[in-house]
């Protein structure tokens, strides 16, 4: 084996958080050296956007996911046809593709936008935010649940509420939090992904094919917009010709760096989110 | 079975009910806009001296406007936009086009709607099989691979790398074939993650991109759909892999060898049954297989998400997503309704479909 145990390297999680770290950086120092001014700004704060609202859904989706999965438990036990409603209610919520419910959010925003509500680049991000972790929380409330169920099974469950330690204090402190932290990191990996992707490609949508009414100026900058930009287009079409001349290959990284960049960013980064949550999975064997 | 089957016809009612108030609503709203605003334009379109076609008259008209209501110069300009936009709509509007369509959900409409719908579902379930198939395909190369202890592309290199002195032609032809397999192995995984739009966009010089063929193959391959799927598979058969069966399974002398050809032949990536009942591979497969198969419900709903992504990120006209888009823009909502509401519709008819072949196989792996 090549990979000893102890080093970085057997920390696939560590390892891949540092070469997604690394390799932003790398990108980073190449578009400050060739890429123009203007472009190289508007690719950072286009960076800077998707990441503050990718944690912003994360977030959300921690605490919905959370207080719904203990909600859901309490409920099941001391309310049952309230649980059946709640339950069918997530479910139907469930049954709405993930981009039709973020579409739906964006109608809105542009109604809202439209009667001069949420005027703010920050409140039309949280509020994007909040409209992706809705379609999305609902991972955080199974692994909670299924967390709290495989725990209720074991005996020491019984036991503390024995002793009188409160259901909720069980559950909160000894089950989620002390026994469950690494499942629910290695969720929140995945939701972050997921948010990465779903970001992108309703911003892509929304800036190639919606809102005339309202100007796209209106929308914080994310990486999605970027590369729904003529210009971003130009040069992911002209990865293209490098199938027809491989000699062009050298223009993608002097002469077509916005749309290359972006594009970079938002692959390199699910990719390197991909490995982290592998990384956590085989090294907590979840 | 009847409680689950009970529950999904329960929300495809309700939430057909609720959407169907809704386009009626928004149908009853629609006509009241187009009142409100012809109401406010018409006084003006009145005005026999007034020609909204000639530049002249639309700059005196907005400059009395101006002088008449100095203080709502916004409600003026919009209401000059309006006047605009109603004029436009005379020669624009499929609705005043000799067989064109009303705004709406008219029964043309629907009729086109109900065509679309049937080629996403199409699309859709070739999209499903092909790609179900093809991640548990990947994630039994992954799960062989990892049991037999072969080092990854990355791996090679170094253990390569570190190998054999004096270093010869073959030892430089050899790194070069594990640095091609390397960046193939590279393109691979940026193929796979990348989102749909992105690979079309940067091959569609060279492609036609808005084939169904393309689609097909962007359904399977890209938004990590793929990737992802098989992940979860071979998460399922390293866990299963670890139970106390298996090992006592090798104890008691079932073949456990992990070699390609030998211990596991090569077309079990496509068959996976088709392994010999001797070797253990043959019962992992199967019970891991038995707790993956409620999770194609998530991967149904993602598909669909990654379907119509590329339907309306690339514009691909007279689909299905492409039309939803296209309603949303032109604020026809209840055709937008419509559209969402036949796309729940799949969803729950898959969900019933997977929970039906569920419950099959717990009830052969129960020996029911």
């Amino acid at each position: 084996m090549i990979l000893k145990r102890g080093t970085i390297v057997s920390r696939q999680d560590i390892l891949w958080t540092c070469i997604w770290v690394g390799g932003l950086i790398v990108l980073g120092i190449w578009d400050g050296l060739f890429l123009n001014s203007p472009a190289f700004v508007m690719v950072q704060t286009a960076f800077r956007n998707t990441v503050l609202a990718c944690t912003f859904v994360l977030l959300l989706s921690l605490l919905f996911g959370w207080a719904s999965g203990i909600a859901l438990h309490f409920l099941e036990t001391n309310n049952r046809p309230l649980y059946l409603l709640t339950t069918f209610a997530l479910n139907v919520l469930r049954s709405v593709p993930q981009i039709i419910g973020t579409l739906i959010g964006y109608v809105i925003l542009t109604f809202f936008l439209g009667r001069g509500i949420l005027n703010s680049q920050t409140s039309q991000l949280a509020w994007m935010s909040l409209v992706i972790a809705l379609v999305v929380f609902q991972e955080v409330t199974d692994l909670v649940r299924e967390r709290i169920a495989h725990y209720s099974k074991l005996e020491f469950f019984h036991a503390m509420l024995s002793c009188g330690i409160k259901e909720h204090r069980i559950i909160n402190r000894e089950i989620l939090w002390k026994n469950s932290r690494a499942h629910l990191l290695n969720k929140l990996v995945s939701i972050f992904a997921t948010a990465i992707f779903l970001q992108c490609s309703i911003d892509f949508i929304v800036s190639v094919g919606l809102s005339t009414d309202v100007s796209l100026s209106n929308f914080p900058v994310t990486l999605g917009s970027l590369l729904a930009k003529l210009d971003s287009k130009q040069d992911i079409l002209a990865i293209g010709t490098i199938l027809k001349d491989i000699t062009s290959i050298r223009s993608l990284f002097f002469e077509h760096l916005q749309g290359i960049s972006t594009a970079c960013i938002i692959v390199f980064s699910l990719f390197c989110l991909y490995k982290i949550s592998q990384g956590l999975a085989r090294h907590y064997r979840l | 079975m009847k409680s689950r089957l009970l529950e999904h016809a329960l929300s495809i009612v309700l939430v057909t009910l609720f959407f169907s108030v809704l386009i009626i609503f928004m149908r009853g709203k629609e006509a009241d806009i187009q009142a409100d605003r012809t109401a406010a334009i018409a006084p003006y379109l009145e005005l026999d001296f007034i020609d909204f076609g000639n530049p002249l008259h639309r700059a005196q008209f907005a400059e009395a406007l101006d002088v008449f209501y100095p203080d709502r110069r916004a409600g003026n300009d919009s209401l000059i936009q309006s006047i605009e936009s109603f004029r436009q709509e005379q020669f624009t509007s499929e609705e005043y086009k000799t067989g064109g369509e009303k705004r709406g959900l008219s029964s043309g409409k629907a009729l086109q709607l109900i065509g679309m719908f049937a080629q996403f579902c199409l699309v859709y379930l070739i999209v499903m099989v092909l790609s179900h198939r093809a991640s548990t395909g990947l994630a039994i190369i992954r799960f062989v691979n990892m049991r037999a202890a072969r080092p990854s592309a990355l791996a090679q290199i170094i253990l390569h790398a570190r190998g054999s002195r004096p270093r010869g032609s073959s030892w430089y032809l050899t790194l070069l074939f594990l640095l091609l397999k390397s960046f193939g192995v590279f393109l691979g995984y940026a193929v796979l993650f990348a989102p749909a739009y992105v690979i079309a966009y940067s091959i569609r010089s060279g492609f036609d991109t808005d084939s169904y063929l393309f689609m097909v193959i962007l359904g399977v391959i890209s938004n990590g759909l793929l990737i992802t799927r098989a992940s979860r598979f071979s998460a399922f058969l390293t866990a299963e892999s670890r139970k106390g069966y298996v090992q006592t399974s090798i104890v008691k002398n079932l073949d456990a060898s992990y070699q390609w050809g030998k211990g596991i032949p090569y077309k079990a990536v496509v068959e996976p049954t088709k392994v010999l009942s001797s070797h253990v591979f043959r019962h992992i497969y199967r019970n891991a297989r038995h707790q993956y198969l409620p999770s194609l419900k998530e991967h149904a709903s993602f598909l669909i998400t990654g379907l119509i992504i590329i339907e309306m990120a690339l514009n691909i006209q007279g689909h299905l997503g492409y039309e939803l888009l296209q309603n949303i823009l032109y604020r026809q909502y209840d055709v937008a309704v419509a559209i969402i509401v036949g796309i729940f519709l799949i969803v729950k008819a898959t969900d019933m479909v997977i929970d039906a072949w569920v419950l099959r196989e717990a009830a052969r792996y129960e020996n029911k």
